[in-house]
């Protein structure tokens, strides 16, 4: 994935993490290999984990400890009323943003096109 | 070293306590792990900056816990990390970013802005 994308995503990747949520509860490594098999593939398994540390001490989900065969127990999320809401928000944001870089898309072609 | 700064910013017993099994637990990573956990600690202590003593346990809880899964789950050191580890290390500092010193600045940043432009936000011009 390059830089542009990186950067790009970085400001959507909450959004992507609680709307992935609202589908079934997970757990860190479902969410990363979820993302990696959709072309995301360049996400760091770390970085998930501090976005879901964020969005648990936002309180936007509920956080239930499942004993594992090994290792520590897995931490697995699932999203609260509260989580909910925040979701809602970020698709309304995230239509008008879409939609205003999709005109400013569309005029630059019709600009490219007239000239 | 660290260790001595840290427990006088650490209060409590019951904290030195955690702090010394969390330390501990990083300690006992199978390598490369254990070389990774300690450098990206060794960043946090220097950029962290986080006051009080809660917050740092729970993150340096967190963070134990996240390399004790990846050694479980075979997860390789730059799964985890990712490609720029500086970046990896301040996204999750960010997520325990309540209470560091540089809150109080930003917070000293808003008003002394605020005041400038006046409290109807407008500039006053000359």
């Amino acid at each position: 994935m390059g830089n542009q994308m990186t950067e790009m995503l970085k400001g959507t990747l909450e959004g992507i993490v609680l709307a992935i949520l609202a589908r079934r509860s997970a757990y860190g490594y479902e969410i990363t290999a979820w993302l990696r098999d959709r072309g995301f593939s360049d996400i760091a398994e770390g970085t998930i984990y501090a976005l879901l540390v964020r969005v648990e001490q936002r309180g936007f989900v509920d956080v239930e400890k499942v004993p594992s065969a090994k290792g520590p127990p897995r931490k697995v999320y699932s999203l609260n009323a509260k989580g909910r809401e925040q979701l809602a928000e970020f698709w309304r944001t995230w239509s008008v943003l879409a939609e205003r870089i999709e005109q400013l898309h569309h005029n630059d072609n019709q600009h490219n096109e007239g000239a | 070293m660290a260790a001595k700064w840290i427990e006088t910013l650490v209060g409590s017993l019951d904290q030195k306590r955690q702090y010394k099994h969390h330390m501990a637990r990083i300690e006992a990573l199978p390598q490369p792990y254990r070389n990774a956990a300690e450098a990206l600690q060794r960043y946090f202590m220097y950029q962290g900056g986080i006051l009080d003593g809660d917050t740092l346990i729970t993150m340096l809880g967190d963070f134990v816990e996240l390399w004790e899964r990846a050694v479980a789950d075979g997860t390789p050191v730059r799964a985890i990390v990712g490609d720029d580890p500086v970046e990896f290390a301040e996204t999750f500092l960010q997520a325990y970013s309540g209470k560091q010193w540089i809150d109080k600045e930003r917070v000293r940043l808003r008003k002394a802005i605020d005041a400038a432009a006046g409290d109807n936000g407008e500039e006053k011009s000359a």
